[in-house]
């Protein structure tokens, strides 16, 4: 494949402003829940109140006035009950006579003229309910999978292998074995989860909300709804944070609303209050994850050997893609030459959970990352120095096989951060419980290094072949202008904004001119999910490559029309030719859209051919590129209580071309500031109810303002040159590896290690006082 | 859930006319001065009353004043201008530094001293820092008014010793003239914070000697309670380190603290010691 000839770099590489900040900062960009719509009815789930049973009987009080209220049930499903997700498992709304599986499982939607009546209608759905013994949390699950293997019931299982395991630890001159855990975490996302389902006249529906992954309705609910694809049409509203949260679950409630609204003949809204969201909705897995190392004297890995278990929750849904991506992290940063990696995904009885920025990688890095400076403890070694001894850089092989590239500032990114923190003079003067002299706290400072597999996993991106358009048009004044078509969904991360930014250099036009509507899958061609730290990568890569088409055709219609045949660059907001005067290109585009009527650039994402990936023996290309990241904390511990105090994080990171600095850098900050809170804060329990025990934001406990450290976030560029402009995966990263930093740095200044996160006071208090405090889980 | 039951709130202009709306059995509303509490109590469910009576802005509650041996707080006093009111600082630290922790910005700009002693929440972190002055509190109603001492305030999990029929005024709260205050609160966070274990001192040493001694925790029981006896420990002691070790063990042998979705027992009683030390350290 040729690459295209880059034009001259304008907007590229600089803090342009979001080009959707006004509307958010004013206030006036509008939500779903500010469009009023008439006569809309609004959907209220009826939930299972127990986390396991048969369900016998679904009764609607006969007391209770009906009239103006629609009911339904599995049996109003038109098709199959079943969400397709990834396994075809999960029923829609639970069948009647079948099992129950978690608490909250929706049994019925009744929709009525207010979410109020709704709501008190739902109430008097009686359920029979023949209640059974449940497996809730992953504990337990680990229990069973520890004590009677045979007994563990995975939803999912999937291997890599490399090497030889038994010859790395007979190599080995010492072996470390630890496990590690963390729990649920809940995307909290700022707006709701919330849609509307309009029924049109031919029977088919169009959906719109806050929608993360828009095609996803589209492709998941053919089966129950008895709708084809072109039949569901999804248009996404302004989303206000979605992390994850947005990408499986608005299926689920697409197909919740959708049932009434196609009874009734009436657009359904459903939009849940913060409690039901916290309670209801998927979060990040709970995993346990088990590390078995072999190394010599010298620190050379020779082997090792991990179990990565997930907490699936009650179905499959997307757990498995989660796990994978899990276990393609939990050796990727280290060279090992033998590496067995087993992945399961747990069934509990719970709601099951789903994506979360990270999406598996972080339960992985977590692991890894502490068992790695674990490592450098028992060889004497300072964690740093150890790290850059055995850390994965260019000409390595993953466990997987791939071999590095060139492209991975693996090693820069390890060095810079070590630099700016100036960690080895301040590793000397960490407490390791003890005071020294003129503390008053302990101070701790830890390190951790991972990188993050950018775009889909394995062959994900060949298979999926990303479409887009970018389309000359008419705007809002009047005037031409362009049109960027792709599914990626504005959610915060400013996405809008760096499209923009690569449409306008791709052209060489003002980016005032740009546009960048909202999805609509009647007219935006399937650019893939918002999802996986893809969308920089390879979708700014078909809106490069597409603003490119449409350039070339821009060019030739001029040279045919104003130039006499010459050749005609667009450049700088102008059609160029040698030795005449130059057009405007808004006179050339007018003209082009008055013969043409528009004029469309259109590109299809495809990987380099020799991309080899085996999805049964996962060998191969895992992903087409590699971020990579050194996180550095400094912290602070009072012995008087064990409060933890962050005081200044150090992130250095190689996400390849940064389109934009700032808000790249934003990125980054919130990314940590939510690392932060799973390091510390974020606990959710489970009650024997199977309820979350924290369901509101007074329980659920995330960072404030004043709980944010000072940071230090760096960028060192190893773009990927086979899809310019060469960003990689971003999104991710900044989630990946604080917590294990945190970690690191806990062990630093109190001379604990924590294996169980969130990393509390309690938890500090009681790997203290082990014989005050019971373990912390 | 969403409050959708109609609220009709009275806003009387007099504390005599908010006086005379409370007496009525009937009539009487729920007495509602910033809603920082309340709001969220009826916006999560809790049933919400037909009427409410607004004591926020009445005049007979917002005053400050300074006497010579004791302060009078308006129960409508709110903690932001508790936080601000430079005068009252040096006389009631404790109180003062214990408002600035109270949420945030918004919260202590609406949130009043009397709403957060009434609701009787065992997390209220003024409770303590009021505990420690030995001060009372004043309450009126249509049929007079009363003095309740701050220690028999606060009688049961939510419950206090007043009458549906009566406000609280004010609080009198005895100045801490030569002793020491501290006020240290261990919350889930840095802001917007619900405490986990708090504590408030005043202790007076005199020749190296302790003369007076008041120690309140809160959040380790249904009420904010006095370390009593730890107290009578210290008092008459001199502070050496053995005194102090001695006083946090005590503490931590005297709490009984429970588990719950904000910490374990464990670190309470643990915590309830350390904040003893941390008063006795930093006198
Ligand atoms: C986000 C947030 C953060 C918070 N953080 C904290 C915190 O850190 N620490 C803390 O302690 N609290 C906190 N609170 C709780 C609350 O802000 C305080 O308790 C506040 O002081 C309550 O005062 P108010 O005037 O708003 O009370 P209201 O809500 O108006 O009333 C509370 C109760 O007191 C009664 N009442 C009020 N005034 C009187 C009176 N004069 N006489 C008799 N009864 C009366 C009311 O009838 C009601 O039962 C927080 C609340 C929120 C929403």
């Amino acid at each position: 494949m040729t690459k295209p000839q880059s034009p001259p770099r304008r907007l590229i590489g600089q803090g342009m402003m979001r080009v959707d900040g006004d509307g958010k900062v004013r206030g006036t960009t509008r939500y779903l829940n500010d469009l009023a719509y008439r006569g809309l009815l609004h959907g209220a789930v009826v939930r299972s109140p127990v986390p396991r049973g048969l369900l016998k009987g679904i009764t609607p009080d006969p007391d209770y006035d009906w009239s103006g209220i629609t009911f339904v049930t599995a049996a109003d499903i038109p098709g199959i009950n079943v969400v397709h997700m990834h396994d075809r498992t999960m029923p829609l709304l639970a069948e009647l006579g079948g099992e129950i599986r978690y608490r909250g499982e929706p049994v019925g939607v009744v929709a009525a003229r207010t979410p109020e009546r709704a709501a008190a209608a739902a109430a008097h759905i009686r359920l029979d309910i023949e209640v059974l013994p449940p497996l809730l949390t992953l504990q337990e699950a680990v229990a069973v999978f520890k004590a009677r293997p045979g007994a563990f019931d995975s939803m999912k299982d999937q291997s890599i292998v490399k090497g030889d395991l038994a010859r790395g630890f007979a190599e080995a001159d010492d072996v470390l074995e630890a496990e590690y855990w963390a729990g649920h975490q809940e995307q909290l996302y700022l707006e709701n989860q919330g849609l509307i389902v309009f029924p049109q006249k031919d029977g088919s529906i169009l959906v719109e909300g806050s929608i993360q992954c828009p095609y996803f309705p589209v492709h998941e609910l053919n089966d129950p709804l008895q709708l084809p694809p072109e039949k569901i049409r999804v248009r996404q509203t302004p989303i206000g944070g979605a992390f994850g949260g947005k990408e499986d679950y608005p299926t689920m409630l697409t197909g919740y609303a959708a049932l009434p609204a196609l009874k009734s003949g009436r657009p359904v809204k459903i939009t849940y209050e913060r409690n039901e969201d916290i309670l209801f909705t998927p979060k990040r897995h709970p995993v346990w994850v088990r590390y078995k190392t072999g190394f010599k004297k010298d620190g050379t890995l020779t082997a090792i050997e991990c179990d990565f278990l997930l907490d699936g929750g009650a179905y499959l849904t997307l757990s498995d893609v989660v796990m994978f991506r899990g276990i393609l992290h939990c050796a990727l940063a280290y060279r090992c030459d033998n590496v067995t990696i087993r992945g399961r995904v747990a069934r509990t009885n719970s709601m099951p959970c789903g994506a979360f920025r990270g999406f598996g990688a972080p339960q992985a890095i977590w692991g890894l990352e502490s068992h790695l400076d674990a490592i450098a403890a028992r060889l004497g070694k300072p964690p740093h120095l150890y790290r850059l001894q055995v850390h994965a850089r260019p000409g390595d092989v993953t466990p997987t096989g791939q071999v590095l590239s060139g492209e991975n500032g693996s090693t820069a990114c390890l060095k810079l951060a070590l630099q700016r923190a100036d960690f080895a003079r301040k590793l000397k003067r960490c407490s390791r419980g003890r005071l020294r002299r003129g503390q008053a706290k302990w101070y701790g400072i830890g390190l951790a290094f991972f990188g993050h597999g950018a775009a889909f996993t394995g062959d994900g991106e060949a298979k999926f072949k990303a479409k887009g358009r970018v389309e000359l048009t008419r705007l809002a004044d009047g005037r031409p202008g362009i049109d960027i078509r792709v599914s990626s969904t504005e959610m915060g991360q400013g996405v809008h904004t760096v499209f923009t930014q690569i449409a306008a250099d791709a052209l060489s036009l003002d980016p005032g001119r740009i546009r960048f509507p909202l999805a609509d899958t009647g007219l935006t061609p399937n650019s893939g999910p918002t999802v996986a730290s893809r969308t920089t990568m390879v979708v700014g890569n078909v809106v490069h490559r597409a603003a490119l088409d449409l350039k070339r055709q821009i060019e030739s219609f001029a040279s045919r029309r104003h130039f006499k045949g010459a050749a005609v660059e667009l450049r700088r907001s102008q059609l160029v030719a040698p030795g005449r005067p130059p057009l405007p290109f808004a006179r050339v585009a007018r003209d082009m859209l008055a013969e043409l009527g528009g004029a469309s650039g259109f590109f299809q994402f495809e990987l380099p051919p020799e991309t080899k990936w085996d999805q049964q023996a996962f060998v191969g290309d895992s992903y087409p590129g590699y971020s990579w990241s050194a996180n550095i904390a400094e912290i602070e511990i009072d012995p008087l209580t064990c409060e933890i105090d962050v005081k200044r994080v150090t992130a250095v990171l190689d996400i390849g071309r940064v389109i934009n600095p700032v808000t790249a850098s934003g990125q980054v900050e919130g990314g940590l500031t939510q690392a932060l809170g799973y390091a510390l804060l974020e606990k959710i329990g489970t009650g024997r109810n199977g309820l979350y025990d924290a369901a509101r934001l007074q329980t659920y406990i995330i960072p404030t303002a004043r709980d944010i450290p000072e940071f230090d976030v760096q960028f060192v560029e190893y773009p990927y040159t086979f899809a310019p402009p060469g960003a990689k995966g971003l999104g991710e990263l900044p989630m990946d590896g604080l917590a294990p930093a945190i970690a690191n740095a806990v062990e630093a200044a109190t001379g604990r290690r924590i294996r169980t996160l969130p990393i509390t006071p309690e938890a500090i208090f009681a790997a203290l006082h082990p014989a005050q405090g019971a373990p912390a889980s | 859930m969403k409050i959708t039951e109609t609220i009709d709130i009275r806003f009387p202009k007099t504390l005599a006319e908010a006086l005379r709306l409370q007496a009525g059995e009937k009539t009487r509303g729920q007495l509602l001065a910033g809603g920082t509490d309340l709001m969220v109590q009826w916006a999560s469910g809790a049933p919400t009353p037909e009427r409410a009576t607004s004591i926020w802005n009445l005049p007979e509650l917002d005053a400050i004043e300074i006497f010579d041996d004791f302060i009078e707080v308006g129960a409508g006093v709110t903690h932001a201008f508790l936080r601000d009111a430079a005068p009252i600082h040096r006389h009631l630290p404790a109180l003062v530094a214990a408002a600035a922790t109270i949420g945030a910005a918004q919260i202590q700009a609406r949130g009043t001293l009397g709403g957060n002693a009434a609701n009787a929440s065992p997390a209220g972190d003024t409770a303590p820092a009021l505990l420690v002055s030995g001060g009372s509190v004043l309450l009126a109603s249509r049929s007079g008014t009363r003095t309740v001492p701050l220690d028999r305030f606060w009688t049961a999990y939510r419950r206090i010793d007043a009458q549906p029929d009566e406000i609280i005024v004010a609080f009198r709260l005895p100045r801490k003239g030569s002793a020491r205050e501290r006020f240290r609160k261990i919350g889930t966070r840095r802001a917007q914070a619900i405490s986990k274990v708090m504590a408030a001192s005043r202790i007076r040493i005199v020749k190296g000697r302790v003369t007076s001694a008041a120690i309140a925790l809160g959040s380790i029981a249904p009420t904010p309670v006095r370390l009593s006896a730890v107290e009578s420990l210290l008092v008459g002691q001199k502070l050496t380190p053995a005194l102090i070790d001695e006083a946090e063990q005590l503490a931590q042998a005297t709490v009984q603290p429970i588990d719950d979705i904000r910490s374990s027992a464990d670190y309470r009683r643990w915590a309830s010691g350390r904040l003893v030390r941390d008063a006795l350290e930093n006198l």
